[in-house]
């Protein structure tokens, strides 16, 4: 195994990047949020100071982040803050649907960023692309080899069936459907590489994966993540993976879902990594969402829909444990529409190093057609 | 009143289909077939014969009207039981409950706010997870009798339809669970009525009032969630947001006219403001020394709301206009606004027809749509003019189903008996991507087959093919050799009936043979071994796409 490999995580519902990596020191962020709302410098649920962040302001990650503070102490996590789409959109599926195309709607370069980066490279291997879920995101959109499960099982077909070599067969027979053809094809002939790689139990089950670090229980970004492991230890050639965790959405009740959230992003994410062991040299991680949220907090015990964001980098060859990006502060003139966090980096610059430096692809500049594309300095 | 022109069409697909004795006119399926399998949960061969015998026209206004019940789904529905199972326990406030163990009979289909947010009290009772969110529980099981044994099939499907379009993901608390069933009833009850009557509705139900925050947005500031959705996915719809191009109201084409073409943010947070105080009557506190009453019904509570004035839709609001004036004036210019019509015909033509309906179609039924604004039955024309159409009949089967779809379609096809469907069910029809009544995002499962048509979706439907009509599995009762004595003679016989039951018409020869290859020529003698082989064929069947594609 040497091709890179990248993982990118998707923190659907827009999440507070004021609360994950915060100004805790900011006269604004102060006057602006609810007490419950921020993140403490003292006290029960304090944050964890970063060594070195880019403006003198006391940048925290949230207490519920200790695994991520180790990884940023360590140098393997970067931080980009004041990222995201630069487009006004308050709408989460707009924002979601325009970062996942990356590019103008309708034109020869439709489709999603990593389906462009997947017609453009070709990788081969059984399984370059997967999507862990219930259907691939909007970032696949346009190809149809990327393979969706939620676990390695469900990419076989009929297993234990009593007549499974005819059912094959048959089902083979319908591989030339222009609708659901491609992904009949797709499955027969990943039932047939897994099986060749992976051992089967005396029910003819894949053997349960035995991760090499516990993951957390009851998280369902731990529990996609473990998948992504488990493929990538079986060398089936992954390349790109997307890993989606909802529930960002804290409209109300922020003070005690978002600790729970940050808590499962930041264990299940250290997890993965330990888990990956030596074969960390091959990954990176990027951590997105649609967009940030609202500086001031609404009456209801939340946060609505905001525009800059933090983004989140892990890698073994990331300039980690640093802040990227220029800060813009929160002053009232610095906001955008005078009520959210504007973006300073473009969410595409940051992709477009990922993709350069670490998955060596050569036409990163191309990929996102109407970026001027400035380097963030990641890898 | 039917346009002339969707008249024209309504008379000439008549003929076509008496005249013609519903002639296929898509290679592989006939044409009742194929209408029965876009407006129900599936083609029945009763269901066939009955459409051949009226007539599309007449069989579909006599579905159009049909009531939200009938006595033999009464008659399942008290009937069905769901399993209840937790251990003894005790809650913080030292309330203990006791083990429980048993199938029971659902409760709560009927039930009243009143009665349903006892279960949301965590001060006066104690009780298990399992007991507060059973409401839920009970709608989502009942799903399946309606959706699978429902005489009014078109309505259940225009529910599953509504329940997408004005998503409440019941499982998020137990809140949202409690309040499930009268929003599921309210929602069938209008899902062929007045689209505002159902916005309005909507609005003040407890459940998405619950579920997209409105039930604690007071002044100030507002909470915006249900205000944004309300826009991009009740109404307007996303494709008619504006806020990347125009940030200052006056630059929306057509508003200095009164006809803004969309809507940008600041409608948005304006219409915020217009909500507040739409909450429910849970007993929260409003004021020192007040708090609301405990009905579990729609309250409205002045002290939050933001009387002053604002401008929404290009709309200037007078300051003060009285309890619940600026909500219903915001229904009214967006259940009313032409973009509303578009995007709401858009959605059914893609529920019924085909994910990239034409153009010419939508315009016309966005004019019915307009056209009968104010009518009790405004979706029931758009519908009826829709299935009327040429458009209709001429559109080959080119959705998948999708994973409900597809498990009541086997279940109705076949004739098997869901009595009482599982939970376990429901799970694996999550691990598909179907989450029946707990969709997490307000956006309601998608519509494109691009969205199904997937590894992960085709490798579950795969095993549900074969596994679903397992009473272990789903709860549901199925003989697959219950069937004359002569069609068991050899697999072949045992196809040509299934086939026929299931489809209306003959599988393709090489269709065929993949399938009596499979199991062999001759029949297992072991009646278990006969049951499997005779499943295998029947789930083989579904798996073509004259069963998979509608």
């Amino acid at each position: 195994m040497n091709d890179p490999i990248l993982v990118v995580i998707f923190l659907r519902g827009g999440a507070d990047g004021l609360s994950i990596v915060s100004p805790t020191g900011d006269a604004d962020y102060l006057a602006a949020r609810a007490p419950n709302l921020r993140v403490p410098r003292v006290g029960d649920g304090a944050g964890f100071k970063m060594r070195e962040a880019n403006a003198d302001v006391d940048f925290r990650f949230h207490g519920h982040a200790k695994g991520l503070s180790e990884l940023y102490g360590a140098g393997e996590l970067a931080v980009i803050h004041a990222c995201g789409l630069k487009d006004g959109t308050r709408s989460h599926f707009d924002a979601e649907d325009r970062m996942e195309r990356a590019s103008p709607r309708g034109g020869s370069e439709s489709g999603g960023w990593l389906a462009r980066w997947l017609k453009d490279v070709k990788p081969d291997g059984i399984l370059p692309a997967l999507a862990v879920g219930p259907a691939a995101p909007d970032s696949f959109m346009g190809v149809s080899d990327v393979a969706v499960a939620r676990e390695l099982q469900s990419l076989r077909l009929a297993p234990g069936h009593p007549y499974r070599k005819g059912v094959l067969a048959a089902l083979q027979g319908l591989g030339g459907n222009d609708v659901f053809g491609s992904a009949i094809n797709r499955l027969l002939s990943l039932t047939k590489s897994i099986e060749a790689k992976a051992a089967l139990d005396d029910n003819g089950d894949l053997k349960s994966y035995m991760s090499a670090v516990e993951y957390p229980k009851d998280n369902e970004l731990a529990d996609s993540l473990r998948t992504v492991a488990q493929v990538i230890k079986l060398d089936l050639g992954l390349r790109i993976t997307s890993v989606d965790f909802g529930g960002w959405d804290t409209h109300v009740g922020q003070s005690y879902q978002l600790p729970n959230l940050i808590d499962a992003l930041s264990s299940a994410l250290t997890s993965f990594w330990r888990d990956l062991g030596p074969l960390q040299e091959h990954v990176t991680v990027v951590t997105m969402s649609e967009f940030g949220r609202r500086l001031k907090s609404n009456d209801s015990g939340g946060t609505d829909h905001g525009h800059g964001n933090v983004m989140m980098v892990l890698g073994g060859a990331v300039k980690g444990g640093r802040m990227h990006g220029k800060w813009p502060g929160l002053k009232n003139a610095a906001l955008d529409m005078g009520a959210d966090l504007a973006i300073t980096t473009d969410y595409r610059d940051v992709l477009a190093d990922v993709l350069a430096s670490h998955m060596k692809y050569t036409n990163a500049d191309q990929l996102f057609p109407e970026l001027k594309r400035h380097s963030v300095g990641l890898i | 009143m039917l346009s002339r022109r969707s008249f024209n069409t309504a008379s000439l697909s008549f003929l076509l289909l008496s005249k013609l004795n519903l002639e296929a006119f898509s290679k592989d399926t006939p044409a009742s077939t194929k209408i029965l399998n876009r407006l129900t949960f599936g083609s029945t061969p009763a269901q066939r014969i009955a459409l051949e015998k009226l007539g599309l026209e007449a069989w579909l206004d006599k579905e159009l009207t049909k009531p939200t019940s009938d006595a033999e789904l009464d008659r399942r529905l008290s009937e069905a039981k769901l399993w209840i199972g937790y251990e003894a326990g005790t809650d913080g406030k030292n309330h203990k409950w006791k083990k429980r163990e048993e199938m029971l009979a659902y409760q709560y289909l009927k039930a009243k706010g009143a009665s349903l947010i006892k279960l949301t009290n965590f001060e006066k009772s104690g009780m298990d997870w399992e007991e507060r969110v059973r409401p839920a529980r009970e709608v989502q099981a009942a799903a399946w009798i309606r959706a699978i044994h429902a005489d009014a099939q078109l309505r259940e499907v225009l529910t599953q339809f509504w329940h997408d379009h004005f998503n409440v993901n019941a499982n998020r608390d137990e809140a949202t669970a409690a309040f499930f069933p009268p929003y599921d009833a309210m929602l069938r009850s209008h899902a062929l009525g007045n689209f505002r009557e159902m916005l309005g509705n909507v609005a003040r139900s407890p459940a998405m009032l619950i579920y997209l925050n409105n039930n604690e947005s007071k002044a100030s500031p507002a909470n915006e969630n249900f205000a944004r959705e309300l826009f991009e996915l009740h109404t307007l719809g996303a494709m008619h947001y504006f806020n990347d191009k125009y940030t200052d109201w006056k630059s929306v084409p057509g508003v200095l006219a009164g006809q803004p073409e969309g809507y940008i943010d600041q409608d948005v947070y304006e219409s915020a403001r217009a909500f507040t105080g739409w909450t429910v009557g849970d007993g929260h506190w409003i004021a020192e020394g007040e708090d609301a009453p405990v009905t579990g019904e729609f309250l409205y509570t002045h002290g939050w709301h933001d009387p002053y004035q604002k401008r929404i839709l290009g709309v200037e609001f007078l300051p003060n206009t009285g309890p619940m004036a600026d909500g219903e004036r915001v229904l009214d210019l967006a259940a009313y606004h032409p973009a509303t019509a578009k995007f709401i015909v858009l959605k059914i033509c893609r529920r019924l027809l085909s994910d990239e309906p034409p153009d010419s179609l939508v315009q016309n039924l966005s004019e019915i749509f307009i056209a009968h604004a104010k009518a009790p039955d405004q979706i029931a024309q758009v519908v009826r003019a829709l299935v009327l159409s040429a458009e209709f009949l001429e559109t080959p089967p080119s959705k998948m189903k999708r994973p409900f779809e597809f498990v009541a379609s086997l279940y109705r096809a076949t004739g098997a008996e869901m009595s009482n469907p599982t939970m376990d069910l429901h799970y694996q029809l999550i691990n598909a991507g179907w989450m029946q009544h707990e969709w997490r995002p307000p956006t309601g499962h998608p519509d494109k087959t691009s969205h199904w048509a997937n590894t992960n979706t085709i490798s579950r439907l795969t095993a549900f093919a074969f596994s679903s009509l397992d009473e272990n599995f789903s709860g549901g009762k199925f003989d697959a050799l219950a069937i004359p004595a002569d069609a068991l003679k050899t697999t072949e016989s045992l196809l040509e009936f299934w086939e026929e039951r299931m489809m209306g018409t003959p599988l393709q020869v090489p269709q065929k043979q993949s399938i009596i290859d499979t199991v062999g020529e001759n029949v297992p003698d072991d009646s278990n071994e006969r049951q499997t082989a005779a499943r295998t064929v029947i789930g083989l069947a579904a798996l073509t796409p004259q069963f998979l594609l509608r």
